[in-house]
């Protein structure tokens, strides 16, 4: 290590300098998250800031896991999410592909429409949409939550740009050796564009995870809630207890934690080859 | 490795589907959900027999919404105790006493989106039967006509039991939309150690009283307190949002400003508003209250109070009562904390908010007619109306009944003549708040004098109610 400072140019080692304290100032918000986590309510507001627990006050997990279902909506949280995200993934990748390499009619008309409901928040049409969900009876379960979410725009036009950079000689190839459409997006495409599908993985799941509004419409039940519902709902709102708020949001965190740290490869690359179009 | 991954996604997606069909297992019926027994009270078997209740009628399910309010069917120490343990059992109670084809569906939502929760509900036609809720934060959904009247629920006795305060809360032109349950007296409350430090023995009230001071006995203790202890703020001071607003109105009503006029336009731009407002700047110039008011919220203050870094500040009987247990069992470093009015000339300004239950207008007769039964039943029976001692019951008989128990409760009845009713429950009360905290925020900052800021504040909010009445179902 002192070698390598040693052998380091002045710019190099101001950059990683500041690299470290970028990550360190990135990295300071989860820390003040977990050890808030573990204060009092009031001790989070202490002047000057306590940057560590003088005591370690477990009761708001305590009272989150034993008290109310967290498990039980940590599960709902892991399961709508994962489940949302691997249909995006499905359905996304399947459009992408024919708007990308299939030839038919109205598909730029078509993109172009997809393209325009980027646009719109899903805000807007928040009440047609739970009025859908009544009408199938889906109100209070799984597939209220997932369905709504599974048709992203977003996730078709950002696989396209990955299966645009895929050179159209290898489906050319692949048919030439007889294969079929879906072989030829499953076993040659399919793996090339790999790091977009796991940029889009993250993307989503992040955006399910942390999607409260439809959640919170669509769970009724209390073993329905998701765990950001789920902590919401046990929050007074004349009294909010804001360590509380922060032992639900570092569980939170955790899953969306781990799904970084082993999809960061191709998130990473994913980004990066979306980026840019040879 | 393409195959199995391919399988674990196809059987994500069959399970996903399978999973909806559980949603039938997970409702909660107050029928079938076992919650902490209490005594029998016989009250709604009496009720049968008056016939009130329909016991040959169609079986359905009531919903119940609420918020977060209090835990337990009477007391947070119970077993298994919950938001929702009451309306549980009272359900339970009514489905077994007064009528069987009636069972209940509590939902506990969080109190940050009821707006959004009850606004999709509204125009998808799926209302609740009933919300226990504040009476202000409901105020534009009876204006909208999603709450219907409970008049012909409510007897002679229960108009003599509650206060004439508490009634206003919950009336618009003489129609009653709440049958109010329980309330949260907001007051001041002060550090009574800091006090005797800075030698103001003589400013502090009784351990059970609620000390009443002059606006120039607020001014004299506050600068005292600021010579003696240059470590601690004086007072509090928030204007970030609408967070804990009603403590402003109060404020701006310390010289006698009635802040609406007899037509229900707000006039709190006259001298004696402008007088208030003034007094507040005045107080923040001179380093009297915490600075960067514009930029704090009420829980703000309300962390630096618990922390001993503001001597006086804000408070509800529930955050008073969760600042005592909390100061008991170790989680803040106990201190003698006390209760004060806000000051006022001639006389001190208290308010109060008034919780109870709301029939919504779900648009089906029997349903409605059945919400109301069980309304008139859970604020008729001598032992469910006890709960209301979680907060502060409305009803004097209640407050007889449970007076030793609460030992603040002397004073806050003697206090209830204070008590004006803060939302005039005018339309467009909700959208009325959001501009009145970007004029403190500009009063605070100096950009405006106190007199620019409410002469904005009232031309805006004349706007609202106007706008607020003339979709209103009532004056309409």
């Amino acid at each position: 290590m002192k070698k390598k400072l040693k052998h380091m140019e002045p710019f190099d080692l101001i950059l990683n300098i500041l690299v470290c304290l970028g990550a360190v100032l990135n990295l300071f918000p989860f820390y003040w998250l977990i050890t808030s986590s573990f204060k009092t309510s009031a001790g989070i507001f202490k002047m000057p800031p306590e940057w560590f627990p003088s005591t370690f006050h477990y009761k708001n997990y305590i009272d989150l896991f034993v008290g109310q279902p967290a498990f039980r909506w940590a599960f709902n949280s892991i399961w709508v999410s994962v489940v949302t995200t691997l249909l995006v993934v499905t359905c996304s990748s399947l459009a992408a592909y024919a708007f990308s390499k299939l030839e038919f009619k109205g598909k730029n008309i078509l993109f172009a429409l997809f393209i325009g409901a980027l646009m719109i928040p899903k805000e807007i049409f928040i009440v047609p949409l739970f009025q859908i969900i009544l009408k199938f009876n889906l109100s209070d379960s799984y597939m209220g939550m997932i369905l709504p979410n599974v048709a992203t725009t977003f996730g078709v036009f950002l696989l396209k740009g990955f299966f645009d950079s895929v050179p159209d000689s290898i489906r050319e190839s692949g048919r030439l050796d007889g294969a079929k459409e879906m072989t030829i997006f499953i076993k040659l495409i399919m793996p090339i564009v790999k790091p977009g599908i796991g940029a889009l993985f993250i993307l989503n799941f992040v955006n399910v995870w942390n999607d409260y509004l439809w959640q919170m419409l669509i769970a009724r039940s209390k073993d329905m809630m998701t765990l950001m519902v789920g902590t919401a709902s046990i929050m007074q709102e004349i009294s909010p207890n804001y360590a509380y708020k922060m032992a639900g949001a570092t569980v939170a965190s955790l899953p969306m934690l781990l799904i970084f740290i082993f999809f960061q490869r191709y998130f990473t690359k994913g980004i990066t080859m979306g980026a840019v179009k040879e | 490795m393409k195959k199995a991954l391919s399988i674990l996604l196809a059987s994500s997606m069959m399970l996903s589907l399978a999973a909806c069909g559980g949603k039938d297992t997970v409702s909660t019926t107050a029928a079938s959900e076992a919650a902490q027994p209490a005594a029998d009270s016989g009250q709604g078997e009496s009720k049968a027999e008056e016939g009130k209740a329909t016991p040959e009628g169609e079986p359905m399910e009531i919903t119940i919404w609420l918020t977060p309010s209090w835990k337990g069917v009477f007391s947070g120490d119970e077993p298994g105790a919950d938001y929702d343990s009451f309306f549980v059992e009272a359900g339970k109670r009514y489905t077994e006493n007064v009528n069987p084809n009636v069972t209940f569906k509590v939902e506990v939502i969080p109190g940050d989106s009821r707006d959004e929760k009850l606004n999709v509900a509204e125009s998808t036609n799926t209302l609740p039967d009933i919300v226990y809720e504040g009476a202000f934060t409901l105020s534009s959904y009876y204006h909208k006509g999603s709450i219907v009247t409970i008049d012909d629920i409510i007897t002679e006795d229960d108009r003599k039991d509650i206060a004439a305060g508490i009634w206003d809360n919950c009336q618009v032109e003489g129609s009653t939309f709440i049958f109010p349950f329980a309330h949260m007296p907001g007051t001041l409350v002060y550090n009574a150690d800091m006090f005797r430090e800075a030698g103001l023995d003589d400013k502090i009230a009784g351990q059970y009283e609620i000390a009443t001071w002059t606006p120039d006995e607020l001014k004299e203790i506050l600068t005292t307190l600021k010579e003696k202890n240059p470590n601690v703020y004086p007072m509090s001071l928030f204007a970030m949002n609408n967070q804990g607003d009603t403590w402003n109105l109060t404020w701006l009503r310390m010289f006698g400003n009635k802040f609406y006029g007899d037509d229900g336009h707000l006039i709190v731009n006259e001298e004696s508003g402008v007088k208030a407002l003034q007094y507040l700047l005045d107080l923040y110039s001179n380093g009297l209250t915490v600075p960067g008011a514009e930029s704090l919220t009420s829980n703000d203050c309300n962390a630096m109070f618990q922390n001993k870094q503001i001597a006086v500040s804000f408070t509800n009987s529930t955050l008073f009562t969760n600042l005592q247990t909390d100061m008991t069992n170790g989680t803040i470093e106990p201190f003698d904390a006390r209760l004060a009015n806000i000051p006022g000339e001639p006389s001190p300004n208290s308010f109060t908010y008034v919780s109870g239950f709301m029939a919504m207008n779900t648009g089906k007769e029997e349903r409605i007619a059945a919400a109301k039964d069980f309304i008139d039943y859970v604020c008729h029976d001598p032992e469910l109306v006890l709960a209301s001692k979680n907060t502060l019951p409305v009803r004097e008989s209640v407050t007889k009944a449970v007076s030793d128990e609460l030992l603040f409760l002397p004073a806050y009845t003697e206090n209830a003549k204070y008590i004006y009713n803060f939302s005039n429950n005018i339309p467009g009360y909700n959208e009325l708040r959001n501009v009145l905290f970007p004029e403190l925020q500009a009063a605070f900052t100096g950009q405006k004098t106190a007199q620019e800021a409410l002469d904005s504040y009232v031309e805006k909010g004349n706007v609202i109610i106007d706008e607020g009445r003339k979709n209103s179902v009532i004056y309409n």
